[in-house]
């Protein structure tokens, strides 16, 4: 168990990682993508999460995370192109 | 259990990282996409503490709705440099 653990540590670093990119970068389409990569490490570690607690129920939420987080992304793109 | 705590640790980190940021940023835009990582560590962290449905309703929420409204009032508003 304690090695699902690690795996769930090392994409909670990745996404600080992720963060000083959306801290730091010059133009809104580096945020943009910096917060998406955000958005699939949280689906990605939900999914180890729930092998860590051993519940099927845990799995059904990163389905619908992962249905609903791309609207922010598609609003924000649809933003940036100027066709919103 | 220390590995879960450095976890917890670490997602907690982000989310203070996170909220600094969305009140740091001058462009509005870059503080909507800061609040949306903000509420994808929040629904992460209200799925470690294993409260599945408040995660649901979190992502739901705030990764996908919050996001869009705020890009759409955004949308409605100018930039301060070409006001005038």
């Amino acid at each position: 168990m304690s090695c699902w653990i690690l795996a769930v540590l090392v994409m909670v670093s990745l996404m600080l990682l992720a963060m000083v990119r959306l801290f730091l970068g010059p133009t809104s389409a580096d945020r943009v993508v910096a917060l998406d990569a955000i958005n699939t490490l949280v689906v990605a570690s939900m999914i180890v999460l729930a092998v860590v607690f051993r519940q099927i129920l845990f799995v059904d939420v990163a389905i619908v995370y992962a249905l609903l987080s791309f609207i922010g992304t598609l609003f924000i793109a649809k933003y940036l192109g100027g066709n919103l | 259990m220390t590995p879960f705590l450095l976890f917890q640790a670490l997602l907690l980190l982000g989310l203070i990282i996170t909220a600094i940021l969305v009140v740091a940023f001058k462009d509005l835009l870059f503080s909507a996409i800061a609040f949306a990582a903000f509420s994808l560590l929040l629904a992460l962290e209200f799925y470690l503490l294993q409260a599945p449905d408040v995660a649901i309703a979190e992502a739901g929420i705030g990764a996908g709705l919050t996001t869009a409204i705020l890009i759409i009032a955004i949308r409605g508003t100018k930039r301060l440099e070409e006001k005038e």
